[in-house]
């Protein structure tokens, strides 16, 4: 039975080992995502195309859980094996400060990408969506689709997060522009999808008649606002207009089959490649140009009409941004 | 009359009707937008899935355990249903049991595990959840499942007579599970086994059954929440349910479920399920404070249950006597 047992955890090991055995000596570069989500598929498709134009192999781990805790001690495990270049999605914007120290006091750099940590950070880079400027340009692009006048549903996720924060600025800043919308009802503090479709479901029956639009800034309202409205909008006499973020499967779906309006897509492909080669740079010996830290990876609204050739407006705008690296945002080794 | 006003103020669900009751017609005059159809309709479907999510934790806690894989269960199950209809086109019906199957067969594993070890079923299931959801992630990469048959969404959209058809399956299992607890013998052996293990195995009751049981039913019923759910949705995501642990200890305490096991009623889930559902209803409804809405979700809950259990406060203080129960027997 303990000869069993051991066979048992040495193939565990075996198997999670595996990854590790990937790492190449020179540059040490480590990806490091919080837990298994169809965002992190799209931004490791970018980090494989940085391994196959560069030769360089980069360290791809994916967390158990959304916890700092996870994500720490997994970063640390990767420090402690010598590696000098992470590219890292912070679970928790202000927790991984304390991480990222360490990896800088190691002599090694920390690049956000998705979303950035909380100022000050040792981090030199964050590669993501502004997304005070996305949240903006969902909230308008909705007011269009309202005729410029209604009353919105304002749905934020988590709000001890620093993001939603910046959203909800967002989101208010496009109202306070157009005299003829207000934000009738907000609802926050949301962190699963079931909990999301019970709040909205709520707020929609607390303000049938007066909703016009309805705006989401996060990925788990976004979902689960389409899949309510796949069904509110089949049969209701007056259509409720949505925005949301993020391209899931459902929410493309739900667009495709008519049933929501448009979501904001990020640049997950961007966030992977570019802070894969920021880290390079970094190691390189290339230092941080004064001013720059955060490097907007763009965001592009996406309907019905740009569903098939968004993906490609994208990968344009991943190439503008890797031209302009070494000049907007580095400084180059004395030599 | 009285005898009949007596018996029922000796039941222990009275409080938990009351304090739903208080709370329906409290959120009925204090909104305007409470007793509408839309909301109605949508309370009635979240109360059929809290009351679901319930009874996979209730139904351990009578042979006095608790699962904590509840959840990653009823992921398993939904991305079991989503891959065999979206993946290998089977129709809804083969699907459904395949997800039931799995659901049995992960609680039959907690059983099993529980049983033959005799480690507590906390550590056990709490284990087990690690193993499922690693599982559900690795299978299904995070990706829902969206192109499922029509048909199946039936019965999470649809309704009969304007009632939700999921409240209607929610009474018929409720029903089940009341006759299933209060007049058959393998009812009551789980009932005996929570209630004292040691009596129940010296009155020769096979108590490592009942708890292997008791878990296998756990996960069927984590499984058809996931049906459930998936059917509302009209897509599998394999993040579902991960928000059911405190839902399921929550309602099921409310409802009268004892943690210690040994008891379980039907009529109080559905209460139970009933006043969790109203104070989230009812907390949107009235605008309340995003940031401040936590605190007031668990005043409100305390002040529910502790209304539920006024009844029991009040015999605490006063003990009872043998006169007393005489003259309430004559």
């Amino acid at each position: 039975m303990k000869k069993v047992l051991w066979a048992l955890v040495a193939f565990t090991m075996l198997l999670g080992g595996e990854a590790f055995a990937q790492a190449k000596k020179d540059y040490k570069i480590a990806w490091y995502a919080s837990a298994v989500h169809p965002y992190f598929d799209g931004v490791k498709k970018g980090v494989e195309a940085f391994e196959k134009d560069t030769g360089i192999t980069v360290l791809k781990q994916i967390g158990p859980d959304w916890t700092q805790e996870s994500e720490t001690a997994g970063l640390e495990a990767l420090v402690a094996k010598g590696y000098k270049g992470f590219s890292v999605y912070p679970s928790n914007a202000s927790g991984v400060n304390a991480i990222y120290k360490e990896i800088q006091s190691a002599g090694g750099f920390a690049v956000n990408f998705g979303a950035p940590s909380q100022q000050p950070t040792p981090a030199s880079f964050t590669v993501a969506t502004d997304v005070k400027y996305a949240a903006t340009l969902a909230t308008q692009t909705l007011i269009k689709l309202m005729g410029n006048k209604g009353n919105i549903l304002n749905v934020l996720e988590v709000m001890t997060d620093p993001n939603t924060v910046l959203r909800k600025e967002g989101v208010e800043l496009a109202v306070k522009a157009m005299p003829g919308v207000k934000i009738i009802q907000e609802v926050a503090d949301i962190t699963s999808i079931e909990e999301a479709t019970e709040k909205i479901q709520n707020a929609i029956a607390a303000q049938k008649d007066k909703i016009d639009g309805i705006v989401c800034t996060g990925y788990t309202t976004t979902v689960a606002t389409a899949q309510i409205l796949a069904e509110y909008n089949k049969t209701a006499k007056k259509k409720i207009r949505f925005i949301g973020i993020d391209d899931d499967p459902v929410v493309v779906k739900a667009i495709k089959d008519g049933y929501i309006d448009a979501t904001i897509a990020q640049n997950p492909y961007g966030h992977g490649y570019i802070s894969c080669m920021l880290n390079k740079y970094l190691i390189d010996g290339y230092t941080v140009k004064a001013g720059a830290y955060m490097v907007n990876s763009g965001a592009l609204v996406v309907t019905k009409a740009n569903l098939d050739t968004y993906s490609s407006m994208l990968g344009a705008v991943t190439a503008d941004i890797l031209k302009k690296l070494e000049k907007d945002y580095l400084v180059a080794p004395k030599k | 009359m009285m005898r009949w006003f007596d018996n029922l103020r000796s039941k222990s669900e009275v409080g938990t009707i009351g304090a739903a009751l208080v709370l329906f017609l409290g959120f009925t005059f204090l909104t305007d937008s409470f007793f509408t159809a839309y909301n109605l309709f949508n309370v009635g479907r979240n109360l059929s899935v809290y009351v679901f999510i319930a009874l996979g934790q209730a139904i351990v806690m009578v042979v006095g355990g608790m699962n904590l894989s509840l959840g990653a269960i009823g992921g398993l199950a939904t991305i079991t249903a989503g891959m065999l209809m979206q993946n290998l086109s089977w129709d809804p019906v083969s699907a459904s049991a395949a997800a039931i199957a799995v659901g049995i067969f992960t609680g039959w594993i907690n059983g099993f595990v529980i049983t033959k070890t005799k480690l507590n079923s906390f550590i056990v299931t709490l284990a087990t959840s690690f193993i499922f959801t690693g599982l559900v992630m690795g299978i299904s990469k995070g990706y829902p499942m969206t192109k499922l048959p029509e048909s199946f969404n039936i019965l999470g959209q649809g309704n009969f007579l304007g009632v939700p058809n999921l409240v209607l399956l929610l009474v018929v299992t409720l029903l089940i599970v009341w006759y299933f607890f209060r007049f058959t013998v393998t009812g009551r052996h789980l009932l005996a086994t929570g209630g004292n293990l040691s009596a129940a195995r010296l009155s020769g009751i096979k108590t490592d059954k009942m708890i292997v049981l008791a878990n296998m039913l756990s996960g069927a019923f984590a499984a058809i929440t996931a049906l459930l759910w998936i059917s509302r949705m009209a897509s599998a995501q394999p993040a579902t349910g991960g928000n059911w642990m405190i839902i399921s200890f929550a309602v099921a305490v409310i409802g009268g479920t004892s943690l210690t096991g040994g008891s379980i009623s039907a009529v109080g889930l559905f209460f139970g399920g009933l006043i969790m559902v109203l104070i989230k209803n009812g907390l949107i409804l009235m605008q309340v404070d995003t940031y401040f809405e936590q605190t007031f979700l668990g005043m409100i809950i305390l002040l529910a249950v502790l209304l539920g259990q006024t009844k029991e406060l009040k015999s605490r203080r006063k003990p009872r006597t043998i006169e007393k129960d005489l003259g309430r027997k004559v």
